[in-house]
């Protein structure tokens, strides 16, 4: 068919264990993103993608923390998911491709270190 | 004297008939309704997924000749439609449209909204329902087109679509003077889409049509971000220019994971309408040769006519009478895209679930 056969989600578990979001792909890979790890990959505009400085410490460390989670999400068109964060955040549309290119598991870090020396060569 | 033949056997023979766009015979696709079998005579319903399916007489004729073979002397198809839909997610603003179809192109001036508008006309007659969104807020063009004085009416909080031609259609156009422009930044333009899919009446349609502006930007993204959109439709002219800014498009729809449901060449070719010689004057045959590069069907070529013009601008669409060379060229493209929606629609796409 006419679009690229690139893997997409068949599912998207928002509270998927251990403070991550669970995501089963097309082809067989699961994947597992902490939450933490996934605000700061936002690629809104304004967070840019490159990922926030560490979260800043409370102005109000009285108050407590609140633990980052999102709280809920939506499919945008056939190719993103937007994912409204207990932090007020919700800008993020998260494209499948991007979701799959910044996956943190131990095979696809390494493929991106490969990817990422061959560049330097 | 032979056993009576039962609907079993008609239906072994029926899956001998294959439909030459889904690769798959008629009787595994659900194609055939109320079989009846009475002694040496057999009739039966095929139902269609698309209106004017370019290859629906040889099926049928093929259909007869399979059924009779087991000896039946008399066969009956009727034929009816049933346009369908996707299995992915459906779009709470729309609901009740089976098919979402963006027509775009990249570049402007190639005759989108001439091709958009001859589309839902063409597909309208063939017996689908049919809406048209002129989604290009800064040039809108389908009223004119269109033609008719109707105006959009709000009842009841929504606005009900002026209808031309059995078509049902929007455009900001309505709610502008003419003499004045839009002039808006990008959350504008997001909020129009939205409520013109949202807060039009569009009721039931088979297919809504959106006519999109040129280019790549906010209207377009708006759209495929607000619906899940069955496909896209690319118009271009056979010029390089054309289709390097049209490939621009396609890369736009492939990223937001769009299907490109295939490319229409405009402004083809010219015939000399007093000597009858044909020049190519945009060249010729770009656009089929760019969708065979890339993968993508080609639904057709439109020639470029003064007469296409004429009736543009004078709000009757050449598609209404397909007894001209254009009308027929806008019904078979028509015909070409409706076949290419079943196909889309009929693969199997994976649903995400999202919990």
């Amino acid at each position: 068919m006419a679009t690229d056969s690139k893997p997409v989600p068949k599912n998207i578990r928002l509270a998927g264990g251990n403070d991550a979001l669970a995501v089963q792909w097309s082809d067989g890979h699961s994947s597992a993103y902490p939450y933490r790890y996934l605000r700061d990959k936002c690629p809104c505009a304004t967070c840019g993608g490159a990922g926030l400085p560490q979260q800043a410490p409370s102005p109000f460390p009285m108050l407590g923390v609140k633990p980052l989670k999102p709280e809920s999400a939506e499919l945008v068109g056939r190719y993103a998911v937007q994912i409204h964060w207990n932090d007020r955040h919700s800008s993020g549309i998260y494209s499948f491709d991007y979701l799959r290119q910044i996956c943190p598991c131990s095979e696809c870090a390494a493929k991106r270190e490969q990817v990422a020396n061959a560049d330097r060569l | 004297m032979a056993s009576r033949i039962t609907a079993e056997q008609v239906l072994n023979s029926l899956r001998a008939v294959e439909d030459p766009h889904l690769n798959r015979d008629i009787v595994s696709l659900g194609f055939v309704k109320d079989l009846e079998v009475s002694d040496r005579r057999v009739s039966f319903t095929l139902e269609l997924c698309s209106p004017a399916y370019p290859v629906q007489e040889q099926m049928v004729a093929t259909a007869k000749q399979v059924v009779k073979a087991l000896g039946v002397s008399e066969v009956q198809v009727k034929l009816t439609l049933q346009v369908t839909s996707g299995r992915g997610p459906k779009s709470s603003l729309i609901p009740d449209v089976k098919n979402t179809i963006a027509v775009a192109s990249g570049k402007g001036g190639v005759g989108k909204s001439t091709v958009a508008a001859n589309l839902a006309v063409a597909l309208q007659r063939a017996g689908a329902k049919v809406g048209l969104m002129d989604t290009d807020v800064y040039g809108p063009s389908v009223p004119i087109l269109m033609g008719g004085s109707e105006q959009p009416r709000v009842v009841e909080g929504k606005i009900e679509p002026p209808v031309a031609y059995g078509v049902r259609m929007i455009s900001m156009a309505y709610f502008l003077p003419k003499e004045e422009a839009v002039i808006w930044r990008g959350p504008m333009l997001h909020k129009t889409v939205q409520q013109f899919l949202g807060d039009v009446r569009w009721g039931e349609l088979d297919y809504l049509l959106m006519d999109l502006p040129p280019g790549t930007g906010d209207i377009q993204l708006s759209l495929s971000q607000s619906i899940p959109l069955t496909g896209a439709v690319i118009v271009s002219t056979p010029q390089d220019l054309a289709l390097t800014v049209a490939s621009k498009a396609i890369a736009m729809f492939q990223k937001l994971k769009v299907p490109i449901l295939g490319v229409v060449e405009n402004m083809s070719y010219y015939v000399c309408p007093s000597c009858g010689h044909r020049d190519d004057i945009f060249g010729h045959g770009g656009a089929r040769e760019a969708s065979n590069k890339l993968g993508f069907p080609f639904l057709g070529e439109i020639p470029l006519d003064v007469g296409i013009r004429i009736n543009s601008d004078a709000g009757k669409p050449v598609a209404l009478d397909p007894s001209t060379l254009h009308g027929k060229a806008f019904e078979e493209v028509a015909g070409a895209l409706g076949a290419q929606i079943c196909i889309v629609n009929f693969q199997a796409e994976e649903t995400i679930s999202l919990e």
